[in-house]
């Protein structure tokens, strides 16, 4: 009986969810374009502000990395997505967009603490640039005020 | 009489047989006794089996510089085999630029690596171009180096392996050297003892021992080495209790893995797995006839035959052997000819032949304390994943032997009587790269890394001129007063600090008394802060010791590890974002089941905008004050930033240096404490300058806000200047902390005959 509820339950998860990830598989990840599966709140606040235009980095190593890390993200696997972006931080130390990311999984492992940290950190980095600097203000508060 | 005779024959037999009643029930005690030991030992965890320590894998990515002699060390040290063409895992090739690698299928605590061919090209040291399997990619990664174990208190290592994974020739020529009945007796052999006698009879004495396989198992479980009667029947009598309960090849298993086959070190190699790795640098079941000749042959004494230490006795031994092989028709006799002639092809490198890394393992041991018991790091088999740099370690440890070693001859002090430490870490990650805690690399012992706490000297004043500048009185040129100090201590005791050239020097401005580490000036400035504000500095920058809150701390006459210390300048490096330092990344059991993982931590301790002019400042140091030997040694275009450190009557010798991407701390100095003619700017700097020299480094770039500000000033005047005006300079400043002065240039008095020293300073 256990067993039939947690399967229905499954399914009317699934029903529900709005991310196309149940189709994603590696041969996919090599033809599409990541950035497409990510959730809009995800766009909005990632990719456009801090990439210029949704664009990677262009550092190959950087880029593949960020790209895993989102697949794992939207997959859910958090703690996958999180070593891959501590690899990248190890090859780029001041990428902002590593920190923001950070900050995102943090936030929605209810971690704020940790969260408004990294974002702190991407802060410093992205001082110059007066739009991503907006953005993770931006986000900043939205992590104080524990709004999501 | 014969009623006597009879009646004495009775009580005889009365007592023979209440003794052999009470002997029969000892026996019986006995024998359950030692079958509940065997039972115990066989059926529980044979074993303990030590934690593996893994180095970083290197991420190999298009732009990443490496020198191709670097990758090529670490290639040899994990074991690959250099070859002109690539065809099986584990072998590498290099033309001059270009790079094979067919790299062996690995499992890390993040994931797992297939076996593929990673092909680079190289470019002025830097990789410029990636291929995986003949696709381009952006990243591969190798390996991991085994750097160590920790070992129980015995130091037995061992890699299990399974009785089907051990070639069948090895089985066969182990029971035709070691026990040529084995399978058909039950423990012990009589006919091996009586051969054994006859041996050791003709020979006039103990040349030969009848021993089983099975016996030589249980006096390695059980018993000591002793030749005694006593432990040969216990010996005896356990080996047949455990062939009442074991299988043949339940036994032969065990033995295999239990045998010892020589010492690395203080570490034991026991079983066939590790020592055909350790020997032979290949699994078990690729081992060759000869190969495995060498290492049977090897059980009879493990030292006397000890293929790397005593070759020509170990190659008379495989021979010895081969001919055995040969008189059992294991291997033919053309095939004897061919390989008793054959070199014994130990492998000089293999990860199973490390160099064991003490300093780092110590804090790698000591970083895991809070998560596991001791006993789970000594016996279960756990995988540990750390962030050491084989690469960057070979440096540190190189260049604290030789430096300390061209010091001492070159201030004519007695040979050995220097040691030194030192701590790389990642500025941003946190990430321990490189511990060195002696001059000697390999020693298991004290680690000054960890452990030595000394006066940290001119270390301390950072956190001094960062106090003053996080304060809205002081700017980067505030002027500071170097004029003579004394200070009352509590107990009619003066203190009176003097500058290292022991001159005065009037009013300087708050950048310069910190680049010229001027003792008088910080002094004062310390106390005019307030040295409470400095000791939460200290705390604020990760110091978690107490420091009391006398004047003389300001000038680092408190004592710290060279660890805590790196743990401060952390802080400041990565501008004001504490990370704790850690030495793991990752922990998992045996097979693969991540258990724990030591993520990226970081939190902001101090404002950006202070840090970022202390760097600048730290920037000065090496650019024009005390540590600009820097120069004359790296790039400008590296920005390095540091602080040079002299404890008083010149014990102790610190440097703290970073580029945008590597912190070192690096300590040298006496363990008897005695003063040296060493200053932090002709000792450690010297070790951390040749331990970087060749290495990859990242430039600095101080991290400014929008609050910072470029002005043009005028030192002298403290005022603010333009750019157009004689003597004026354009330096750092948080907005709203000003020179509260504003020079007219035209007003300005113009030196005619000689300009002052910080206006010449800067043409």
């Amino acid at each position: 009986m256990k067993s039939v509820l947690l399967v229905v339950f499954i399914a009317l998860l699934a029903a529900c969810s709005t991310a196309p990830y149940q189709s994603l598989d590696q041969e996919q990840v090599r033809t599409s374009d990541v950035l497409d599966t990510l959730p809009s709140w995800y766009h909005h606040n990632l990719g456009l502000q801090l990439n210029g235009g949704n664009q990677y980095p262009e550092q190959q190593a950087l880029a593949s990395l960020l790209k895993q890390a989102d697949l794992e993200f939207i997959r859910g696997n958090f703690q996958a997505c999180q070593i891959l972006l501590e690899r990248a931080q190890r090859i780029s130390t001041r990428e902002p967009s590593v920190y923001v990311r950070l900050s995102y999984l943090f936030w929605l492992e209810s971690n704020t603490q940790s969260a408004e940290q990294m974002a702190r950190r991407a802060l410093a980095l992205v001082v110059r640039d007066p739009v991503a600097a907006q953005e993770v203000k931006r986000l900043l508060l939205a992590i104080q005020a524990n709004q999501y | 009489m014969k009623h006597t005779n009879t009646s004495r024959f009775k009580t005889f037999m009365s007592w023979v047989f209440k003794l052999s009643l009470v002997g029969i029930v000892v026996l019986a005690i006995l024998m359950a006794y030692m079958d509940a030991k065997v039972r115990e030992k066989f059926e529980g965890k044979r074993w303990a089996l030590p934690a593996k320590v893994f180095a970083r894998p290197l991420e190999l990515y298009p732009g990443l510089a490496l020198q191709p002699k670097y990758l090529i060390q670490e290639l040899d040290q994990i074991g690959y085999q250099r070859v002109p063409n690539v065809v099986t895992p584990g072998q590498y090739s290099f033309n001059g630029d270009e790079m094979d690698v067919f790299r062996r299928y690995v499992k890390l605590y993040d994931g797992e690596e297939p076996s593929a061919r990673v092909h680079m090209r190289f470019s002025a040291g830097t990789i410029e171009s990636l291929w995986l399997d003949g696709q381009p990619v952006g990243l591969a990664r190798l390996e991991p180096l085994l750097i160590g174990g920790i070992y129980p208190k015995h130091n037995e290592d061992r890699q299990l392996i399974q009785l089907e994974e051990a070639p069948s020739l090895l089985l066969k020529t182990l029971v035709a050297v070691e026990d040529r009945d084995y399978y058909n007796h039950f423990g012990i052999s009589l006919k091996g003892i009586a051969r054994a006698m006859v041996v050791n009879v003709q020979r006039g004495g103990l040349v030969q021992g009848g021993s089983t396989l099975t016996q030589q198992l249980v006096k390695n479980f059980f018993l000591t080495r002793e030749r005694t009667l006593v432990r040969k029947a216990t010996e005896a009598l356990m080996a047949i209790l455990v062939e009442l309960h074991y299988s043949k090849d339940d036994i032969l298993e065990t033995y295999l893995n239990e045998v010892y086959l020589g010492q690395s070190g203080r570490r034991a190699i026991h079983g066939f797995g590790l020592a055909s790795q350790f020997y032979f640098g290949k699994h078990i079941s690729r081992l060759s006839p000869p190969e495995i000749a060498t290492l049977v042959g090897m059980v009879k004494g493990p030292s006397v035959y000890n293929p790397k230490r005593k070759p020509e006795n170990a190659k008379a031994r495989r021979n010895v052997v081969l001919d055995v092989m040969n008189q059992h028709g294991l291997i033919s006799n053309y095939e004897f000819a061919v390989w008793q002639k054959r070199e014994l092809d130990v492998v000089q490198y293999s990860q199973y032949q490390r160099i064991e890394y003490p300093a780092f393992l110590q804090l790698v041991r000591r970083q895991l304390r809070s998560d596991y018991a001791d006993s789970d790091l000594t016996s279960e088999g756990l995988r540990i994943y750390t962030s050491l740099d084989p690469i960057i370690q070979r440096r540190a440890e190189h260049a604290m032997s030789n430096r300390l070693a061209s010091l001492e001859s070159g201030y004519r002090m007695p040979k050995d009587s220097l040691q030194g430490a030192m701590v790389i870490a990642g500025t941003e990650s946190g990430e321990v790269e490189a511990v060195v805690g002696d001059r000697n690399p390999r020693y298991f012992g004290f680690n000054r890394a960890l452990d030595a706490n000394r006066s940290i000297g001119s270390l301390a004043k950072p956190a001094v001129y960062l106090t003053a500048l996080r304060s809205p009185q002081y700017n980067f040129i505030t002027p500071l007063d170097d004029s003579e100090i004394k200070i009352a201590g509590a107990n009619g005791s003066v203190w009176q600090p003097q500058n290292y050239d022991k001159d005065s020097h009037g009013i300087v401005p708050l950048y310069q008394a910190m680049s010229r580490s001027l003792n008088q000036a910080t002094a004062r400035l310390g106390l005019q802060i307030g040295l409470k504000n400095v000791v939460q500095t200290f705390h604020d920058l990760g110091v978690s010791r107490d420091i009391p809150a006398y004047p003389s701390i300001v000038l680092g006459a408190f004592e710290m590890n060279p660890f805590d210390v790196a743990q401060m300048y952390q802080t400041i490096a990565a501008s004001g974002f504490q990370t704790p330092l850690k030495a793991i990344r990752g922990v998992t059991t045996q097979d693969g089941q991540l258990l724990s993982r030591y993520g990226y931590d970081v939190k902001q301790s101090i404002k950006t905008e202070p840090i970022y002019l202390l760097q600048k400042i730290m920037q000065r140091v090496v650019k024009e004050g005390t540590a600009r030997y820097l120069n004359s040694q790296f790039d400008d275009s590296l920005n390095l930033a540091g602080k040079t450190g002299t404890s008083d009557s010149q014990r102790d010798s610190w440097f703290a240096g970073f580029s945008g991407d590597k912190l070192a701390v690096v300590w040298v100095g006496r363990d008897d404490n005695e003063s040296m003619p060493l200053t932090g700017s002709s000792g450690a700097l010297r070790v951390w300058a040749e331990t970087f020299k060749g290495l990859p480094l990242k430039p600095l770039y101080p991290l400014p806000t929008e609050n910072i500000v470029e002005q043009w000033v005028d030192i002298e005047q403290n005022a603010i200047s333009s750019e157009d005006c004689d003597g004026a300079v354009q330096l750092p400043f948080i907005q709203g902390r000003l020179p509260l002065q504003t020079l007219n240039c035209a007003q300005a008095p113009t030196p005619s005959t000689s300009k002052s020293w910080w206006s010449r300073m800067f043409d």
